[in-house]
């Protein structure tokens, strides 16, 4: 599981159109990065994918779930759909354990016991076990970010959303997070990723999608998109990020 | 457990509901049942008409005249001490059945309320401050500042040759203020009924007064027209009884003759000291009135704090309405309409601690709704969005992660809130709520000793606020720690 399918999509704030028509499927296990100058509207775009944004037309399926129909029940779907955003969104009132179980027993998944013992199999696997007891503000941004994964994680996700996971991030930090990322790319997961780390997605990503002015403009393996750019705005935009 | 919480917040409310509707409905059945308990409204500081004696009794020559009345003419009562423009309000509103008050018998009275026969010749007199001999006649006044009560006939005499002698008038509510002005030199003069004026010089108030009584009005017992007719002719029949018999002259004589009770001599201290039982009463009625209507406006800020934050247009619309309405009416109009005004358009008698809780708390609740949207809305948009991203529901992610991050960025401004609200009850004063201010009021209004007591009633105030501010700060700290 894990499959995502977009079709037509539309998403207009008032009479600014952001979203001009988007059509996109993600396979199961995929890894696909969405790169584009800011202002294109793929953190938009990554936000329909779990109905933070309401869609003004389209149509929006994960799995089995048609996101946007009122038949649907969203929190449901959402249990499926993880996301890691850019300014981390830890709950500050929460110790950092209490941060990666708090959804899973909230909503009846695991009992204290359960989500206890996935909270500190995760905090080991984003490498921050010693931080079982800290609060947020005690940790830094990099730290925080893991923790964030390891939260998104808990609830067993088939589908991973990241909104620009490292833009928060001092330089030195960004690696850190990437690498968790990595991994869980290897493990199979079903990924989305906003990045402004190309070589990152380079290295990472199965399908590059590059977006401007609410279109998505190209799309490809990584070597095609970064080594071969077809499209005038693509071959701009990489000139000046790379 | 939080339906717990709610619940007693829910059942505590409908009881506070109750205890005040059965309070007026109790009063409302009482009416013209034989044995009925009439409640007679009065001023506070109209010496020696009704005044508190030291030891929390009131009486004065209304007070006592009332007492023989209602023995003669077997009759019960129950005083309310409201401040003679309050009590002649209530009994508009017909929150009392009478008001007896020294109230000048005028052809705009008879108009309203029923008049019982005069029961004393008043007159108005000039009063000045005891070392003022500059001041001799009215024509002294020119230019100058003059003190009067409102609706008295010592206002209506300085209104009447004010133009003539271009003075300008100050308006008071109670006696002890007017003299206060007139002691500390903002006003040069004060006019007042002859016997309040000379009552007051003999327990020296600081006034000695100047001119002689100008020929004045009679006092009247009033009732509302067409209603409490028969306490009305039982007050003139009694009143015709204590004449004949000599009863009448003897109280006239206590308060008012050559052996008329001097002022104990009292050292400053000890007056204090008599003083603070009825000043600790008062501290705890503003305490206790401070508690319910903090409780309330909670609720209301609540309720109304979360329309607003909600989704629903509607409900947030009502909440708009809700916070505009009584953040906008100044609390002593929020008071008068609902102690006065209310009862009077729909007819029925509201508890004096109803009225007083409902306007504390409305007017709170509308800022406590203010603070609680802040709060809410503080809250970094990511929280919500990290809460719902991982399936919770809007419910449970405002419960358990957007209101306890509120609760901690709210708690300086609800406790700001409570200190003015605790501060606010003193408004509540003229209605007639007997809390610390009013205690203060009514004590000075005896013993005319304004500094010693206003600083007590300050010093009451203040101890009391830095103990909660510095409670609520520890709890605080407490908060963010745990």
């Amino acid at each position: 599981m894990g499959k995502i399918r977009i079709e037509g999509l539309h998403k207009s704030y008032g009479s600014n159109q952001v979203l001009k028509g988007i059509d996109m499927q993600v396979q199961e296990g995929e890894v696909v990065c969405l790169i584009g100058p800011s202002g294109s509207g793929k953190s938009t775009f990554l936000r329909c994918i779990n109905r933070l944004e309401e869609i003004t037309a389209g149509r929006v399926t994960v799995d089995d779930h048609d996101l946007n129909d009122p038949k649907t029940n969203i929190n449901k779907a959402r249990e499926n759909i993880g996301m890691v955003f850019q300014h981390f969104n830890l709950f500050p009132h929460f110790s950092v354990l209490k941060n990666i179980m708090f959804a899973p027993m909230e909503l009846g998944k695991m009992n204290a016991e359960q989500a206890r013992t996935t909270a500190l199999r995760l905090l080991e696997r984003v490498g921050l076990v010693d931080k079982a007891e800290s609060f947020p503000s005690q940790l830094s941004g990099g730290q925080k970010q893991r923790v964030a994964i390891a939260r998104a994680l808990a609830m067993n996700p088939d589908v991973m959303l990241f909104d620009e996971p490292t833009s928060a991030l001092d330089p030195e930090m960004v690696g850190e997070v990437l690498g968790v990322m990595k991994d869980l790319a290897r493990e199979g997961m079903t990924m989305v990723i906003v990045t402004h780390e190309m070589g990152f997605a380079r290295e990472v990503a199965d399908r590059v999608v590059f977006m401007d002015g609410g279109y998505i403009i190209e799309e490809g393996a990584p070597e095609e998109v970064f080594g071969n750019p077809k499209n005038e705005r693509t071959i701009s935009f990489l000139e000046k990020v790379l | 457990m939080k339906f717990r919480k709610l619940s007693l917040f829910t059942i505590s409310l409908m009881l506070l509901m109750l205890t005040g509707l059965s309070g007026w409905v109790r009063d409302a059945a009482a009416e013209g049942a034989p044995g009925k308990t009439y409640v007679i409204g009065t001023d506070i500081t109209f010496a020696p008409f009704e005044f508190q004696d030291a030891s929390g009794k009131f009486v004065g020559i209304d007070m006592d005249l009332l007492e023989a009345i209602a023995k003669d003419q077997n009759f019960k009562y129950e005083i309310k001490p409201l401040g003679f423009n309050a009590a002649v309000q209530a009994l508009e509103a017909k929150q009392v059945d009478g008001v007896i008050a020294g109230m000048s018998i005028t052809e705009e009275r008879k108009q309203k309320f029923e008049l019982s026969e005069p029961y004393f010749q008043s007159g108005v007199v000039m009063a000045i401050g005891k070392n003022n001999d500059s001041v001799k006649s009215y024509e002294d006044l020119q230019g100058k500042k003059v003190a009067v009560k409102t609706g008295t006939e010592g206002y209506r005499f300085a209104e009447s040759i004010a133009a003539e002698y271009s003075f300008t008038i100050v308006p008071f509510d109670d006696s002890a203020q007017m003299y206060e002005d007139v002691k500390t030199g903002n006003s040069v003069a004060c006019f007042d009924d002859y016997p309040v004026l000379a009552y007051g010089v003999n327990q020296n108030n600081g006034l000695k007064i100047v001119t002689e009584k100008e020929v004045g009005g009679s006092y009247g017992f009033a009732v509302n027209k067409g209603m409490n007719q028969e306490l009305m002719n039982k007050f003139n029949a009694g009143l015709a009884n204590l004449q004949t018999n000599g009863q009448y002259d003897q109280i006239l004589e206590k308060y008012l003759g050559e052996n008329a009770s001097q002022p104990v001599q009292q050292s400053r201290w000890g007056l204090i000291m008599e003083s603070l039982p009825a000043l600790l009463n008062g501290l705890g009625k503003t305490l206790l009135y401070t508690i319910v209507s903090l409780f309330i406006a909670l609720i209301f800020g609540l309720i109304f704090g979360f329309m607003k934050v909600g989704r629903n247009r509607f409900l947030r619309g009502v909440a708009t309405v809700f916070v505009d309405l009584f953040r906008g009416i100044p609390l002593i109009v929020l008071a008068f309409f609902i102690y006065f005004g209310i009862p009077q358009a729909f007819g029925f008698t509201m508890p004096l601690f109803l009225a007083a809780i409902l306007t504390l708390s409305l007017n709170t609740g509308a800022y406590v709704t203010e603070i609680i949207r802040g709060g809410i809305q503080s809250i970094d948009r990511g929280q919500m969005e990290a809460a719902r991203s991982l399936g919770l529901p809007y419910r449970k992610a405002m419960i358990k992660i957007i209101i306890p991050q509120a609760i901690r960025i709210m708690i300086p401004a609800l406790i700001n809130q409570m200190v003015i609200t605790l501060k606010d009850t003193s408004i509540l004063s003229a209605i007639g709520l007997v809390e610390l201010t009013q205690s203060g009021k009514i004590i000075i209004a005896r013993t005319f000793a304004s500094f010693d007591i206003w600083l007590v009633v300050a010093i009451m105030y203040l101890l009391v606020i830095t103990i909660l501010t510095k409670l609520s700060g520890y709890l605080e700290r407490r908060a963010h720690r745990g």
